[in-house]
């Protein structure tokens, strides 16, 4: 696949226009090769805009790239759940995918919970998969990049970026890269617990109401950021409101990209841009405003029995 | 301290109701249902409100049951219960009025009082039902009442035999609370450190005490939510296991979700077991901010304690018990748990 038909790929995607099933069987092959070699704390170098959840709502996706700069003009990390929920997880996702394969060093992709094979039959990715190329191959390639990704971000050995929180059974970075992860998301463990953790105003740990993960107070995420030398936890995984959410005396942000989550939370969404002197900058943004909303007819949407 | 201690129970440390320094035992078995239930809102339903209008009140307070009093007693009512209290209605109730307006699943001959004759007589004819003929329809919660000064210990033998909860009811009549199995288990957790007694059992994993290996009963994930709701009833079961392709354990459908049929008209009882469980999954997740792992399970090496807790970080009343392929081997539910802490005061 050559430079040209990704760019051709790219400004399809762009248009919210899904590829052919075997362009993605390659695209995804690509992308494995490419996944494979980075860590599983991916060491990224500062500048860099950190982005959070955005679960397939792909017109905010594109009210993200106009607030931060288009990739490969901006460097861009996004902190997991591609996928689910919205109308365009496959536009979304392969999006994203396309971008990393011609760009490598300019956007880094981690899990979320979210890139896993039985959550994503339960939220929706699995059946908008099965409608839009009428059968589960797609799907089945993705889940396989999903394997690969890495689990955590590092930026400038001062910002540990991952999708949940932190796990009682990791306490050093170094302890993260030993977990074999290319694996469908464990129902436990350090690398569940990375991928479902949340901060909570408690000390030391609890057991999550999720039924997956741990909750940590302040003084986990002191002792951590301590035995680590860094500064900041950035995570996503909570809708805030507010887009962003710093905690415990700013040593952990939650950073949430998808505004009006599931088109009826009323949210606003944020970015958090890093400068080369790790300063930050947080950017708010909210939904597109006239988006054609096909999506929405041909969708059986399970949540209209709710609404 | 308290870290020390969960450390030994082989749990990270706990944080959850953190009183100074002090670990004063205290005797479990004697602390009083009154104390446990101090502070509640108690909401009782009217017996002459429609079965409808019964469930809008739960599904509005957030509850699974409520006692059942009649506005006017008669004669027909029984002494039996204290003042005019006739019943608990709850989510097990509704299932079997709804199958037996929908699918005409009538109980049988033997165990039909006068109460579910007539039910069935005014459903079937259309009619509104008053939920005071529903209130024991399920045959599986009966109104009972402890005073408030009853000990846990006594308690817990009623809890045993799956009463899932007890009015506390001073003896002038009046309902100080409600105390559920799940409020027992969430105050023996957070305070266990000041219960010695308790630490070698809940220490033992559930394998060592005997639990989570027992077959259940499960549906298939394309089964519809009716013929599941069936299968409830017809097994007195509150929970089903549903199971996906090669045999896994996809999630579970359980009497209180039957909330989510009624705040939707009923479409979602023709849906599929999968359906169901993701339709309820993604409002979950928006209406909560954050979404929950599609099954909450232990293993059979897991510790009655670090089970307790997941019990109540959850808010589930059972767990399923896989083995290392993911596969469902059994259940643990609030009734299990209880009884083996009753049984091992039985034991001292």
């Amino acid at each position: 696949m050559g430079s040209s038909d990704l760019d051709r790929q790219i400004e399809q995607l762009r248009q919210c226009e899904i590829i052919t099933e075997n362009e993605v069987k390659i695209l995804c092959q690509k992308a494995r090769e490419i996944l494979a070699e980075e860590s599983n704390v991916q060491k990224i170098d500062a500048p860099v805009t950190i982005c959070g959840d955005i679960h397939g709502q792909f017109y905010d996706l594109k009210e993200l790239f106009k607030v931060g700069g288009e990739c490969p003009d901006t460097n861009y990390l996004f902190m997991g759940d591609f996928v689910d929920r919205g109308f365009y997880s496959v536009e979304t996702f392969l999006l994203l995918l396309a971008l990393k394969v011609r760009y490598p060093d300019r956007i880094t992709l981690i899990r979320g919970n979210h890139e896993s094979r039985q959550i994503t039959q339960v939220y929706g990715f699995y059946d908008e998969c099965l409608r839009k190329y009428g059968s589960v191959n797609v799907w089945r390639y993705c889940c396989e990049v999903f394997d690969h990704l890495a689990l955590s971000a590092i930026i400038d050995n001062k910002i540990f970026c991952v999708h949940g929180g932190l796990s009682p059974s990791v306490n050093t970075i170094d302890q993260i890269r030993t977990i074999d992860r290319k694996v469908e998301v464990p129902h436990d463990g350090a690398m569940c617990d990375l991928l479902w953790s949340d901060p909570d105003d408690i000390e030391g740990w609890g057991l999550s109401p999720r039924g997956a993960g741990y909750l940590f107070g302040g003084d986990v995420v002191q002792s951590f950021l301590h035995n680590n030398d860094l500064n900041l936890i950035a995570r996503a995984h909570q809708l805030v409101m507010e887009g962003y959410k710093l905690l415990f005396n700013d040593t952990i942000v939650t950073v949430w990209s998808a505004p009006n989550y599931c088109y009826r939370c009323g949210n606003v969404a944020a970015i958090l841009e890093l400068n080369d002197k790790l300063e930050s900058n947080y950017k708010i943004f909210e939904a597109a405003v006239g988006v054609d909303s096909r999506g929405a007819g041909v969708r059986k949407r399970a949540p209209d029995y709710f609404l | 301290m308290t870290d020390k201690l969960n450390i030994q129970l082989g749990y990270p440390p706990m944080s959850e109701h953190r009183e100074g320094l002090t670990t004063e035992s205290h005797d479990w078995t004697m602390i009083q249902a009154g104390t446990l239930v101090k502070g509640q809102e108690v909401i009782t339903i009217d017996g002459m409100l429609p079965v409808e209008e019964a469930c809008e009140i739960l599904i509005k307070h957030n509850i699974s049951s409520a006692p059942v009093y009649d506005p006017a007693p008669s004669e027909t009512t029984t002494i039996d219960h204290p003042k005019s209290y006739i019943g608990m209605f709850d989510y097990a109730d509704l299932i079997s009025y709804l199958l037996i307006v929908l699918r005409k699943e009538v109980p049988p001959e033997d165990e039909t009082t006068l109460e579910i004759k007539e039910l069935v007589k005014r459903a079937l004819n259309g009619e509104q039902v008053p939920v005071k003929l529903a209130s024991d329809l399920s045959r599986k919660n009966p109104f009972c009442s402890v005073l408030p000064e009853a000990t846990l210990v006594s308690i817990l033998d009623e809890f045993a035999c799956a009463t899932h909860r007890v009015a506390v009811m001073q003896s002038n009549g009046n309902i100080m609370g409600i105390l559920s199995q799940s409020r027992v288990i969430d105050h023996l957790y957070k305070n266990i450190r000041h219960f010695p007694d308790l630490h070698p059992l809940v220490n033992k994993s559930l394998r060592q005490l005997g639990l989570g290996e027992a077959p259940v009963v499960s549906v298939d994930a394309d089964a519809i939510v009716l013929d599941a709701l069936s299968l409830m009833n017809k097994h007195g079961v509150s929970s089903l296991a549903v199971i996906g392709p090669n045999n896994s354990l996809v999630g579970n459908v359980s009497m209180t979700d039957v909330k989510h049929i009624v705040k939707t008209q009923q479409k979602l009882l023709w849906a599929t077991c999968f359906q169901f469980l993701s339709a309820i999954r993604i409002n979950q997740g928006v209406v909560d901010g954050q979404d929950r792992h599609p099954v909450f399970e232990v293993k059979l090496d897991t510790s009655l304690l670090m089970t307790m807790g997941k019990l109540v970080a959850t808010k589930a009343h059972r767990l399923w018990v896989t083995d290392e392929a993911e596969a469902v081997i059994g259940l643990v539910s609030l009734t299990d748990i209880l009884r083996a802490i009753s049984q091992s005061t039985v034991n001292q």
